[in-house]
Parts: structure tokens; sequence; C-alpha cells
């Protein structure tokens, strides 16, 4: 496709590509372009040398390690639990669905601190649900776990809301299909449905994970936030901002922001990939 | 193999979709389940097929009773009015699933199921398109991956909802003639749902006619069409025209014109209704003697086609449609306006009781 090609559109009913394309270029500049390219400005006033040294202690690599990874965990524990209650709100009728239906959404509108507090109360050594898991040698609060722990939590309504419109519009005659041919439950779940779900499970992945990547509310209460070991980069770019360390705080920001730019952009190729071949 | 349905009654939140119906499809038939929609002629289907499951009755499957048997189990092939092509697979492997799904003792080898995948694409005369996916297909193309699909795991019974409903007029033509021919090839035990009369009488061997949940009539093309045991067979496979009346004695007074009555109706004075197919009324300039006629005016005249279709007015105002050979037609020189008489060459005559039964005018 050459350059000219680059810019063609098709003629269409609805007029108003030029009006559209730029509100949108302008929109995504004002909220995210040039927030972000401030934030590299900054980053970038303290020199090369010491954004690579703000960036890569040890300190500030654990953080990562702890960010991304309980992110990483808590997106992956919401798209399989997120499907099984999206089928769960589809497939099946039962008293109090709406209700349940409903609930999905909580974690949206609660108050990220609120969910931390509650969460650390209830998974605290002396907590309703901590104290059974003490004797277990597991430790909720203050641990990696609980991390991951609030992550799911705020993470749940992406995976259940992008899968759900998809199941339902799935045609039945589908899995009729797939049945009068001989196929058993798993092969056609596997092979039949899994298929149609899987760009939808993975943009809700994805949003989870992103969502889990920036999160810090809910996050501060139960991790204990001890350097190395549970504190995440959200924080410690608080503690350095509190420090008024601003250069090394927008530093150790450009690199999540860069993280989280590559591992979406590969998600969304990811996604392309498998939806090109067909669509 | 051969299907029986044994009275089957299906009903989807208190509307009765099936009441008691029983059928049988002898083995190797093309049979043709005709009906309006809402007929439950669909329903029908998969219930033979096992994808609904009857409140009453039974199927069996040469003469075995197969009612609790899962759609799974049942080995017959089902080809959807939409297709329900697995749109993330190519069409070989659409074509592939039923082979690749089978138990692992029973499943071909990959070369086996190449081979039989191939063969069934060049029967559809797919051949080319094995490696595009359903999306890059034509409605008809799609629809052929869809039988393909059903017949690579060699069912028993074929079963097709509307197959042809969703394509353009001249792609069903010549489909419907394929699947016809395809049928006397393999000669698999088929039944296909339909609601286009021509489409059944061309294709099917036998004919069952579904009504309001109830077989109206069941025979064969010819049987059906010539003798219908209701009116509503007879407004249903066809254009119509109707005469009210009564019966008194050994005639029928209809609005239009007297007739003898059929000896088999009964000679009360009861209200009657004569059906007659436009190609069984004739025109002419003169009343004709010995043929019951009527006089009337034409109102308007359509030469195109294989006859010539021509509304009339009689005269209390009812309106009359006679289809006329071209050679006949202008023999006649007929004119819009002009004022003719009409003859009833055939027709059947139904009392109203057999009319309310059969669904009311």
């Amino acid at each position: 496709m050459g350059l000219s090609g680059f810019f063609r559109r098709r003629r269409s009913v609805l007029p108003g590509f030029g009006l559209t394309l730029g509100l949108t270029l302008l929109y995504l500049s004002l909220i995210v372009l040039i927030p972000l390219s401030a934030t590299f400005l900054k980053a970038s006033t303290a020199g090369w040398s010491a954004f690579w040294h703000t960036v890569t202690e040890p300190r500030a690599l654990a953080s990562y390690r702890v960010t991304f990874g309980a992110a990483f965990i808590g997106a992956l524990v919401n798209a399989l639990m997120g499907l099984v209650v999206a089928w769960v709100l589809v497939r099946y009728h039962f008293p109090g669905r709406r209700m349940l239906d409903a609930l999905v959404d909580l974690p949206f509108a609660l108050p990220t601190a609120v969910a931390g507090i509650t969460l650390t109360t209830l998974l605290s050594a002396h907590g309703w649900i901590g104290r059974y898991l003490e004797p277990l040698g597991i430790k909720a609060a203050f641990s990696p776990l609980g991390i991951v722990i609030a992550l799911t939590f705020i993470g749940l309504p992406f995976v259940v809301r992008t899968v759900q419109p998809v199941l339902q519009a799935l045609d039945p005659e589908l899995e009729e299909g797939a049945a009068s041919l001989g196929a058993g439950r798993w092969q056609t779940f596997r092979r039949v449905i899994a298929p149609e779900l899987w760009p939808a499970l993975l943009t809700g992945f994805a949003l989870a994970f992103a969502r889990a990547v920036g999160e810090y509310g809910s996050v501060v209460f139960i991790s204990g936030n001890m350097p190395m070991r549970t504190e995440i980069t959200p924080l410690l770019i608080i503690t350095k901002l509190e420090q008024y360390d601003y250069a090394g705080a927008t530093a150790i920001g450009v690199v999540m922001l860069v993280i989280s730019f590559a591992m979406l952009l590969s998600i969304n190729m990811l996604h392309w990939w498998s939806g090109k071949r067909y669509a | 193999m051969s299907i029986e349905v044994r009275h089957i009654t299906k009903r989807f939140d208190g509307f009765a979709a099936l009441k008691n119906v029983s059928l049988k499809v002898p083995a190797g038939e093309l049979v043709a389940l005709l009906g309006p929609s809402g007929s439950g002629k669909t329903t029908l289907l998969r219930v033979i097929a096992g994808l609904e499951v009857p409140d009453e009755g039974t199927v069996l499957f040469d003469a075995q009773d197969a009612t609790a048997r899962s759609a799974r189990d049942r080995r017959v092939g089902f080809v959807f009015q939409h297709y329900a092509l697995f749109r993330h697979m190519t069409v070989f492997e659409n074509v592939a699933f039923g082979l690749r799904v089978k138990p692992r003792r029973e499943r071909p080898s990959r070369a086996q199921i190449a081979k039989r995948v191939h063969e069934l694409l060049a029967l559809v005369q797919l051949e080319r398109l094995a490696e595009r996916y359903p999306s890059q297909l034509s409605g008809g193309q799609r629809q052929r991956v869809a039988l393909a699909r059903a017949l690579a795991v060699q069912p028993k019974v074929l079963l097709l909802d509307e197959p042809f409903g969703a394509l353009d007029a001249k792609v069903r033509q010549e489909l419907r003639r394929w699947l016809r021919r395809l049928h006397d090839e393999i000669g698999i035990t088929s039944v296909f749902v339909t609601h286009d009369q021509d489409e059944a009488l061309e294709v099917a061997d036998r004919v069952v006619i579904l009504h309001e949940g109830c077989v109206e009539q069941e025979g064969s093309p010819e049987e059906v069409y010539e003798h219908p045991a209701t009116p509503f067979v007879y407004r249903f496979l066809g254009n119509v025209n109707l005469f009210h009346g009564r019966i008194e004695g050994s005639k029928v007074h209809l609005r239009e014109f007297s007739a003898d009555a059929p000896a088999d109706l009964g000679q009360e004075a009861i209200p009657a209704v004569a059906y007659a197919r436009p190609h069984l009324l004739d025109i002419d300039h003169q009343p004709p003697s010995g043929r019951p006629h009527f006089r009337a005016t034409i109102a308007h005249i359509n030469a195109a086609g294989a006859v010539v279709k021509i509304e009339l007015t009689t005269d209390s105002g009812a309106i009359v449609n006679v289809e006329l050979p071209h050679e006949r037609y202008r023999q006649l020189q007929l004119r819009k306006g002009a004022v003719v008489f009409v003859t009833v060459k055939d027709m059947k005559v139904f009392t109203q009781a057999q009319s309310t039964l059969g669904g009311g005018i």
C-alpha cells in the first residue's frame, strides 16, 4: 500500500470522515498524548545516566516484578473466572441472575481504597477469612498474594463485560451443528465456542491487565509495602514524589508506560492476527 | 434407514407447535415437510434430529426407539437454513470437523480424512475453494459446504431445514435440482423442510403438508396437487379462485353459477365453497352450453411468462384469476374491459365445515 493508498477511503453514505478523524486526533492528543509527552520530557530533565540509574536500581526492578507479575496473574484469574461468570449469566436463567449481573460492576463503582481496606480487614491474620488461612500457612494480607487478590477484585468486570455480549450473540445453531456432527460438549467448546470467544477474552484480559498495572488505591493497604517484596511501582512513584524527586518519579512512570504500551500493543497484534483470517 | 414418528406433541410456553403428529419416512426416500411459517415443520425436523425433545410421542429409526438418544448419537446429518458454518475454520476444516471429533479409535488417519474431505468437496463441486473461509463464499457455496460437512460423517439420515430459503431464486432452482440428483446418487433417506410448494412438488418423492401443528395430507406430489384432501391444501399448493354458495339437493348453487354437487357431500342445504385453479378456468366470448359458466369483465392482462394471467371482475364484484395458454389468448383476442364468459373446467367443492377444519378462509 502506497502513501496515497494509505489515506484513501471508500465513499460512504455517512459523511464526516475528516471531521471525526480530526476530532479523534485532537481528543487523543489532549487527553493522552500531551500528558504522556510531558512525562517523557520531565523524565529527560535529569539526563540519561541519572534516568538509567533510577529505573534500574534493585528496588525499582523488584517493584516492576511485583506490579507486572501480580497484574498478569490477576488478569489471568479474571480471564478464567470472568469467562465462567459470563457463561453462567448468559446461559442459565435462575432466580437472582439480574442481582448477580449487577454485582459484577461493583468493583468499578467502589472507591479502590475502600476495597483495599475491606480486603485487608478480611484477609489479615485476625480477619474473617485470614484467621482460617493463617493456620494453613497461607499469608493473604501483606504479601504478594494479597496484591494478586486486590488486582483480581478490581479487574473482574472487564472480562465479564467483554465476553458477555459475544456469548449472547453466539448462534445456538453452531453448537447444535457441532453436536449433530458427533462432537461432545468439551469438543464443541474447544473447537467451536472458544475460537468465537477468544478475541473478546483477549480484550477483556488486556483491559483487566492494564487496569491492574496502574492500580494503586486498593493495593497499598493490603500489600504492606515492603520494599523489594510487596512494593508496587505506583507506590514507588508516590514515594519519590513525596521526596520531591519529580524526575525520578516520572522516569519510573516512563518505564511503566513503555512496558504497558508494549504489552497492550502485542495483545492487540495477537487480536488482529487471530481475527484477520476469517473476519 | 427409515424414520417414524408416533404421536409427537411439542409445546413452547403453552403454544402447541406439534399436535399428535405421526409420520413414516421409508428408507431411501426424499420427503418434503411443507407448510406455512408456524406450521410446526421445523420443530418436527428438529425433533427427528434430537435437537428438540418432544413432550409426548416417540421417534423411531429403523423401528428402534431413538427418542432418548441425543443429537450426537443419532447419526443424522443436519443442514441449517443459515448454514451454521464454523467461520474460523476453512472450508476443508469445516467438512473435516465431524471426522476429527470422532473418538480416537474410530477416527480416520489424517490422510484418510483429507481423502474423504476432497471426495465430498468434489461431490459438492467446491474442490478449488477448500482453503477459503466461509465469509469468502456465496450463499449457495456455503450451503453446499454445510451439506458436505453433514455428509462427512456418513449419516443414516439427512435432514435439511429450509436449505434454500436464504438464497436467491435462480440459485435456489439450480440447487434444488442438484439436491435431487445428489439424493438419487447416494440414496440417503432425506427429509427437508420448505414453505415453497414448487420446491416441495418438484424435488420430493413424497410431500407432507403441515398446518398449525397437524399433518393435513401426505402423498406423492401428484396426489396432493391433484387430490387435495382439505381446502387448506388446495389453497396452499397454488393459486386458487374461491366461489361461495350452498349445496341444495344434488346441486351446488354458488353466487356466480350453479353446478352438480359431488355425491359424497350429502344432500342437505349447507354452506359450501368451490375451489378452482386459474388454469382450470377458460374464457370465451359466447356462453358455452353444458358447462358451468359466468359472466365477467377483464380487469387486467399479464402476458409476460409461460401462461397469460388474466384478472377478471364478476358481476357481483368478486375477482377471478384465469391462466390461459398464449395460443388460446391470441385466438380469443382479449382486450382489457371486454365482457366475456368464464367456463369452469374443473373444481373441488368443500362444505363450510371442512373449510373451517382446514383453517378457514
